[in-house]
Formats: C-alpha cells, structure tokens, sequence
C-alpha cells in the first residue's frame, strides 16, 4: 500500500452526530457550506441574517442563511475471521483485510473520526475488538490484532451478532468479507445492520476464481469443513467452475442491492485508490 | 481353495492399505469453500479410483511381502481301480533268465520280463494308486502309495538293475503293508508280491504278519517267476523233506492260505506266461476306490507383486497429472478447521 494516497469514504447518509467533523451532516448550523435560507422566526439566529435576501423579499420577511455543518462518524470495520480468510492466493487475504483495516484507521484519524474494529467468526469475537476510538495508536493496535489471532472460524455467522455491540447513532459500517457464506447468512447480517451505513467489501482471490489450469487432477480441502474434493480439471469443467463463479457474484450482487447497498470488491492487492472510487461511488 | 503364507507375520502391515483412506493421495489444495466448486461426476469417479488404487497397492504389497499360496490342501479323487503295493524281489537271481542262467543275446532276464509286464500293467491302470516297495536283504520304500504315473513307471523301471543277495520276505511283506495301511480309505487293496523264491518266514515274524493282514483287509497275489528245475509251489515233497527250510515256495504259500485272505498265487515259468497272470490280476482288481491327495501349492507372491506395481504406476501416473493449483496448501495432516482456535482458548 501506499502511504501518501489516504483512503476517501463518505457515510450513505448525512451523520447528525452534532460533532464537527469531514462530513456532511444532517443538521443546519450556523457553520459551513451554505445550504439554504430560513425565516428569522423559524430560525432565529441574528448573526446569520441575510440582508440582500430579506431586502430582495417583497413580503418583508427577515431571512436567516443557513449552514450545513459537517460532522464526525463513528467508522466501524466488521473483519469476518472464519477459516476461509486464510485463503493464500496470489496473496494472503487476511493480510489484504489488515491492510485495509490500517488504511481506514488512518483515514478515520485524518477525518476526525473514530475507528473501531469487531471480528467474528461462528461467534462475536471477544479477543478481536477495538471499540471505535481516535487514539493515535490505532494502526499499531490494529497490527497487533491480526497478528496475534489466525483466521480458524467454521463459519462467518457471528457477524450478524454485532449488531449489538453498534448500538446508538448510526454508523458506518465496513463489512470485509469473501462472503461465502450461505446467502441466508449474509442476509440476516444485512437485515441486522439496516440501521447502519453498511459497505460490504468483497475480498477475493483472482487464485480462486479466474486463475485455474486447464488440465489437471487437483485435491481440494475446504478451509472451514476440511472435506477434501479431488476435482479432475478441464476445459468443459473450468468453464462451468468459472460460470457458477459469476452466478454467485451476481446472485451475491443482487442481495446487497436488495438492502441498497451496492459491493465493492478488493482482490489481490490494496490500490486505495481504486478502493476510494468504489467507496465514493457506493 | 486355501491361502497360506510364507510369512505370515508381515500380514500385520496389511492394515496400513487404510492410511489412502484417512489421508488422500494427492498433495491438498486448500480452499475457501467447497461449495462453489461444481459437482461433477467423472472427478468423483477419478477420486474413488485414486482411493482404491492407492488401497490396492498398499495392500498387495504387504500381501506380496507375506508371500501367499494357494493349494496345497488335501482333496478326496475317485479312480477306478484299487490301491496296489508292488512287492518286488530285488535278488541276484531276479537278474537270470527262467532258465537259470545268465541272459545272452535276445534273451530277457525274469526281472526285465517282469518291468516289461508291470509297467503294461500300470499304464493301463491310470486311476490306480501304486506304491513300490522292492526288497532283497532288507526291503526298499521305493514309492509311496501315489497316482502320478511317471513316479511309479520310474521305480517299476528300476527293478531290472542288478540286484543283492538274500530274500528276506517276511520284512519285505511288512513294509508293503505298512504302506497301504497308511491310507485309511475304503478302497481296495492289492499286494502284489513278485518274486522267483521263497524264504522262511521266522514264526514270530509270521505271527506279526498274520495281524497285520488281518486289519489292512488286502488282497494278495503272488507271481511266482519259477526258474526252470528249481522247487516250486505244487511241488509235492519227498517224504521227510517236507521242511520250511526245503521248501520255502510251498510253505510261504500255505502261509499266505492260512491268512484266511484273498490270495491266489501265479506260478509263472516264462515271459509269456508273466503276462498272463498280470492280465488276470487286472480283470479281478476293478473296484471304485477314493483317496486324497496333496495339491501342488500355487505360489501368487509374482500376482500381487504385478498388481502392486500396477497400482503404483496408475498412482505415479496420478502425481504426473496432479495439479498445483493454488500457492497455499495445507501440510500434511489436520485440516486447518479441526485444529482449535489459539486465541479462543487463550
């Protein structure tokens, strides 16, 4: 990763957590971009009253000019810690998954924000937290993180129980995942967070999906069952293998699309700035 | 159909053919999840055959090791014909001609006359058991009771070589019987006792052969080969001659009577006549019999050695074919999953 390139994100909706912050917020203040007139007596600020536009009104009303303030949001990144994120392809994606986590804590303490961590695997995990935070520490906290636990989970289901521990104002919610699991689960966890700004970050493998030899007799063992599969590979094999690939994206595509919220996919390697656009686009 | 094994200690290694079955035999690919994988129904094929050759082999060659044969067990024949002992009289006069003399020319001694009719006899009789028994000084087991035909061509062969001295028959007679009461079947049994003389008998010898010939229930022949001018069988003696020691012939005959067994005795003064009496014996001597028999064991070590370098070759071909999919790859033994959590239970 880059260390000059921050990473850019912006919650869904206009934070109203009344805390000057990077952005947006719902509230009108009395700081900021301008954002509209108001009557003075529906709002009566005396300071910000605009004598052009109450002049201009042929009514005589007295209008105040508004101010959107822009403030904080609480970041919360929701790292899925099942067995199958110790997937090594062209490279280790839980180690693409603490690149990211680092890149946003950075970004959060740039923004002013505060940057919390929750991993999960079967179950909430205990020993993988950081309750949001804008200590400066956090990158090397975060490090220390991934560094002490390993990916071991049997399935990612726990993640849907976080939304317990994000109570209160609504935040923005990073989901980093493969997303591999049933599509019930990925549903209860949409259906969980609804409150939240939610982003689901696929993190993919082009090793899993498009890079597949032609011929061949491979042994697989699935990370989180430890069943084995032999897979005789060919031609007319790969191309259903790549086929059923695409319906899963798409199906997968379809479910966040259905709770508004629209993927971004991260593989192989961190390029914030890739990363940034699709956040911003999202 | 019986295995055995040279071996057998090393059939402990025989439960190793379980380890494919536990580990798999190709190097594992680890996988985020199986389930996108598409089922496909050749692979699963490829992977049960994989299994089952890596068992095979596995298998065969703890098998090979413990070097398996088969056979060797008795089986029960039927033939049609009876168990015959041939007593052969292994003398030095067998060796002279019925004139008493020995052979010139295209002259056949008594011994050649009786090879010649024994092995027509044995040749026409494939389904006999023949055991021979020759006997001079002391008696010879040459055979034992057997139906290999060649075996028994070859000691019938054998008995015009020149032959010893005496003629101890009462020994000779004992060894024969002891070869066919070794056989405990129902079938018939001959002696066939060939000589050109007699001897006396000792009364405690005889005494013991009387037994004997009652419990083996045989039946007996005796081809005397009579040398022209010597004593004979039907030889009425001279008053005070009437002896064992004078007449052996006769009174080895009121012997074998007195034995209260099918006995009938074929004084014979010339080649033809040999054959004659052989012929009889066959036409009296045709009786279903049963007996077991030894089969020749099969060694089938080279089998499974064969299907062990079989299936190690369709596993190295397997390897050749194995693909490296990913760069990640589990060491061999548990599955990541099944190994519990470090931090969990910290």
């Amino acid at each position: 990763m880059t260390d000059d390139a921050l990473l850019a994100y912006r919650p869904h909706a206009r934070p109203r957590t009344g805390r000057p912050g990077a952005h947006p917020g719902a509230d009108a203040g009395s700081l900021g971009l301008f954002r509209n007139h108001a009557p003075f007596s529906r709002y009566p600020e005396a300071r910000r009253i605009d004598l052009r536009a109450s002049l201009r009104d042929p009514f005589g009303e007295i209008h105040v000019r508004r101010f959107e303030p822009r403030n904080v949001v609480d970041v919360y990144a929701l790292v899925d810690l099942s067995a199958s994120m110790g997937f090594v392809g062209h490279a280790a994606k839980i180690g693409l998954v603490e690149d990211i986590c680092v890149a946003m804590a950075r970004a959060a303490h740039r923004y002013g924000d505060a940057f919390g961590i929750i991993g999960a695997d079967a179950h909430i995990r205990r020993d993988f937290q950081i309750r949001a935070t804008r200590r400066r520490s956090l990158e090397t906290e975060i490090r220390e993180l991934f560094r002490r636990s390993t990916p071991a989970g049997r399935s990612a289901a726990g993640l849907a129980e976080a939304a317990n521990l994000l109570a209160g104002r609504r935040k923005l919610v990073f989901v980093l995942s493969d997303f591999r699991q049933t599509a019930a689960v990925t549903d209860a966890l949409l259906a969980n967070l609804i409150r939240h700004d939610v982003v689901p970050i696929i993190v993919g493998d082009s090793a899993e999906e498009t890079d597949l030899p032609e011929w061949g007799l491979i042994e697989m063992q699935d990370l989180e069952t430890g069943q084995r599969r032999v897979v005789f590979m060919r031609p007319a094999l790969r191309r259903k293998w790549l086929d059923e690939a695409a319906r899963r994206k798409s199906a997968l595509r379809r479910l966040f699309m259905r709770y508004g919220r629209t993927p971004v996919t991260v593989a192989d390697r961190l390029d914030i700035e890739n990363l940034s656009r699709q956040l911003m686009e999202a | 159909m019986s295995l055995s094994f040279a071996d057998p200690q090393l059939l402990w290694l025989t439960p190793l053919a379980a380890l494919p079955l536990l580990g798999g035999v190709l190097r594992r690919s680890a996988f985020p999840s199986l389930a996108s994988v598409p089922v496909d129904g050749l692979s699963r094929l490829i992977s049960l055959a994989l299994t089952f050759t890596a068992v095979a082999t596995i298998g065969s060659t703890a098998l090979a090791l413990a070097g398996p044969r088969r056979g060797g067990e008795l089986v029960e024949k039927i033939g049609d014909g009876a168990e015959t002992a041939l007593l052969i009289d292994r003398s030095g006069s067998m060796n002279e001609t019925f004139a008493g003399r020995p052979p010139e020319g295209g002259e056949e001694s008594k011994a050649n006359a009786a090879r010649r009719v024994l092995q027509d006899y044995v040749r026409r009789r494939q389904h006999d058991r023949f055991g021979v028994v020759g006997f001079s000084t002391s008696p010879i087991r040459m055979l034992p009771l057997t139906d290999k035909m060649d075996a028994v061509l070859g000691a019938v062969a054998a008995i015009d070589r020149p032959g010893l001295d005496y003629t101890d028959i009462g020994r000779g007679l004992a060894t024969a019987l002891s070869l066919l009461s070794e056989d405990a079947g129902q079938s018939s049994r001959v002696l066939l006792l060939v000589s050109d003389g007699a001897a006396v008998i000792d009364p405690k010898v005889q005494q013991t052969l009387r037994t004997t010939f009652a419990r083996t229930r045989v039946n007996l022949y005796w081809l005397f080969l009579r040398t022209a001018n010597s004593t004979g069988i039907s030889d009425t003696p001279k008053p005070g001659e009437d002896t064992p020691q004078a007449m052996p012939e006769r009174h080895l005959d009121i012997f074998f009577k007195s034995l209260k067994i099918p006995y009938k005795a074929f004084e014979v003064e010339n080649p033809g006549a040999v054959e004659a009496a052989v012929a009889e014996i066959g036409r009296l001597e045709t009786h279903p019999i049963v007996y077991r028999e030894r089969l020749p064991t099969e060694d089938l070590t080279g089998f499974f050695a064969a299907l062990a370098l079989l299936s190690s070759l369709a596993l190295v071909a397997a390897k050749i074919f194995e693909a490296g999919l990913f760069t990640s790859s589990l060491p061999l033994g548990l599955p990541e999953a099944a190994r519990p959590s470090r931090r969990r239970a910290a």
